[in-house]
């Protein structure tokens, strides 16, 4: 199966209120998943990653356009197959024991009865919750109980896993756990589809990223593409250099500034040439004692101070400023991840003109 | 099949665990213990007076059990969000509101056995012999009315608040029984829309005096031929037609 999931021009509308208001919660977002990667579902509360994915998991049924999962449309209960879900809260009845919620869980997604016993120990040791079996639901804290909840999500060995928020709200010691699950998980060659405003989770164990601002499609592509789309440019450090030079390097439209000790740092933008520098200091017989690329977080980059606004990444010479859910215009393509539509999201250039 | 039974049983467990079934049952319990000394208070006899009670107290405890539990049980997995857990798995919407409707229903069968073992012991213990079989065709007859009460109540969970669904199962249950009303109010109404309507909720709603008989029992009166079928496959027909359009508006339903 080439795509195990694909979205294509989803919107959903809500009515709101008594005069049943109009609410767009996602408008035509397009995109699909290859198997075999994991993809970070990104974008600030109130993008419409939620509704998305309820939309993906049938609890919510789209205004227009066409879910398919796992080749099947979503509507269909057979499309959640091999695919698990694990809400951004816990929800489990609470009459239920650890063990019993686990059994319950994995009866549903077909785990033989001989095998449930064995299949129930297996994810409360990967969650850490082994010999808890036997506490209520409602005596575990909200961590313990998402990590129940992320541990009804490995049964019956699915094949895409979508999570909604997993991490939210979870101590350092459960994000360490469920970020080395999602490594596991993806090293098992499982596609992974979680969504987060945590940008470095994303940035941690992430190979793609979907963007969602405003209920439309801002992004989708590799985490490395995007990544690019925020370089600011070259870093070179260099041991201390005469005025005169740095004179020079400033006219050429470079940034020159101390280092650490006499160290010297100068900052190549994205837009100039680098072989200028280089033969600069060639010529004035200065080795670089360091040279990296210099990106801006992905905080910074999806999100800026102000979302919406634009304009706070015109530090270190960068040219147009924005944060890239204003700026970027087209919709673009990553390894194992595609863009439904081109005119999708970002494509009307709206950000481009901000 | 598979999936409805998971459903069912768990439904059964969750029904059996709430403290408010057995609130219910301890109430029918009393009053059905109590009835047995207000036999010298009536100028019908004890066991008239105890067949009377019994029946009216086994069908209270149906409604209130329908109305409590079985409102609560699809209207709080929707509002606490519950049934994420189980309509995220390969289930199909129409088996999880069987399942429920059967895991209630077993609730509901088991705790009417209950109570008429308390109602047939008492009554044996007072005449000194088994009571008439009428009494069990009564109670049966109950059971039936009560799986349309929870079918109802199913139906109106899968699109209003439990406090609203509560409203208006009660309304559908006061109706149900005053059906035959609606129809003498029908015949002698001479607008012809209000007329309409009339006869437009007599044939939409359930006729649940049809599984009434309690005077028949009290009295020792003749139960008609075929009834009880009759009553029985009414009562299944209405059930399935509930079930129906609560699966059809559940399948729409965003949740």
């Amino acid at each position: 199966m080439d795509t195990i999931l694909k979205v294509d021009k989803i919107t959903k509308v809500y009515r709101r209120g008594f005069r049943a208001v109009r609410v767009n919660a996602v408008s035509g977002v397009a995109f699909s998943l290859s198997p075999n990667h994991i993809t970070g579902f990104v974008g600030p509360n109130g993008a419409g990653k939620t509704t998305t994915i309820k939309m993906i998991m049938g609890l919510v049924r789209p205004t227009s356009g066409n879910i398919t999962l796992m080749g099947k449309p979503a509507d269909n209960p057979a499309s959640r197959s091999g695919v698990a879900y694990v809400s951004e809260q816990p929800y489990f009845y609470k009459h239920l024991t650890v063990g019993e919620t686990v059994d319950f869980s994995a009866r549903l997604v077909g785990v033989k009865s001989a095998a449930v016993g064995a299949e129930r120990r297996r994810v409360l040791e990967a969650v850490e919750l082994a010999g808890r079996e036997k506490s209520k639901v409602r005596s575990l804290s909200k961590g313990l109980q998402q990590r129940l909840n992320m541990a009804c999500g490995l049964l019956g060995d699915p094949r895409l896993l979508i999570f909604d928020e997993p991490m939210s709200g979870l101590d350092p010691p459960s994000r360490r756990l469920f970020r080395s699950l999602f490594k596991k998980l993806g090293d098992e060659g499982r596609t992974i589809f979680f969504s987060t405003h945590v940008l470095e989770d994303v940035e941690a164990v992430c190979r793609n990223v979907v963007v969602l601002d405003g209920g439309k499609l801002r992004f989708t592509g590799s985490v490395a593409s995007l990544l690019e789309k925020g370089t600011l440019g070259t870093e070179i450090v260099v041991p201390a250099i005469p005025d005169k030079l740095a004179d020079e390097l400033r006219a050429d439209g470079l940034e020159v500034s101390r280092s650490s000790g006499d160290d010297v740092l100068i900052l190549i933008p994205a837009h100039r040439d680098l072989s200028i520098c280089q033969r600069k200091l060639y010529e004035h017989e200065v080795f670089c004692q360091s040279i990296q690329k210099r990106t801006m977080p992905l905080e910074n980059l999806l999100y800026g101070d102000d979302i919406g606004t634009g304009g706070n990444v015109n530090s270190a010479g960068s040219t147009d400023g924005g944060n890239i859910i204003n700026t970027f215009g087209n919709v673009n393509k990553g390894d194992g991840i595609d863009a439904g539509n081109g005119n999708n999201g970002g494509s009307d250039g709206k950000g481009a003109a901000q | 099949m598979r999936v409805i039974w998971l459903v069912a049983v768990n439904t059964f467990k969750e029904t059996v665990r709430n403290k408010v079934l057995y609130n219910i049952l301890l109430v029918a319990a009393v009053v059905l213990l109590l009835a047995m000394s207000f036999g010298d208070l009536s100028v019908m006899s004890r066991v008239q007076v105890m067949s009377d009670f019994g029946l009216a107290t086994m069908s209270l405890t149906g409604l209130l059990l329908a109305v409590f539990i079985g409102v609560g049980v699809l209207g709080s997995e929707i509002a606490d969000k519950t049934v994420y857990g189980v309509l995220c798995k390969p289930v199909d919407r129409i088996q999880f509101i069987v399942g429920k409707f059967s895991g209630l229903l077993v609730t509901l069968v088991l705790n009417f056995l209950l109570i008429a073992l308390i109602f047939v012991v008492a009554i044996t213990w007072m005449v000194g012999r088994a009571p008439e079989s009428a009494i069990f065709s009564a109670v049966f007859l109950l059971m039936v009315e009560m799986s349309i009460i929870i079918a109802a109540a199913i139906m109106w969970s899968c699109f209003t608040t439990p406090t609203l669904a509560a409203i208006f199962t009660l309304s559908f249950y006061v109706a149900g029984h005053l059906n035959d009303m609606i129809t003498l109010s029908a015949d002698v109404q001479e607008n012809p829309f209000t007329k309409t309507v009339l006869v437009i909720l007599h044939y939409v709603l359930p006729n649940l005096e049809f599984f009434n008989i309690r005077t028949q029992v009290v009295f020792g009166l003749p139960v008609a031929d075929g009834h009880v079928m009759t009553a029985a496959v009414y009562g299944a027909l209405y059930t399935a037609l509930l079930l129906l359009l609560s699966s059809v508006l559940f399948a729409r339903k965003d949740l």
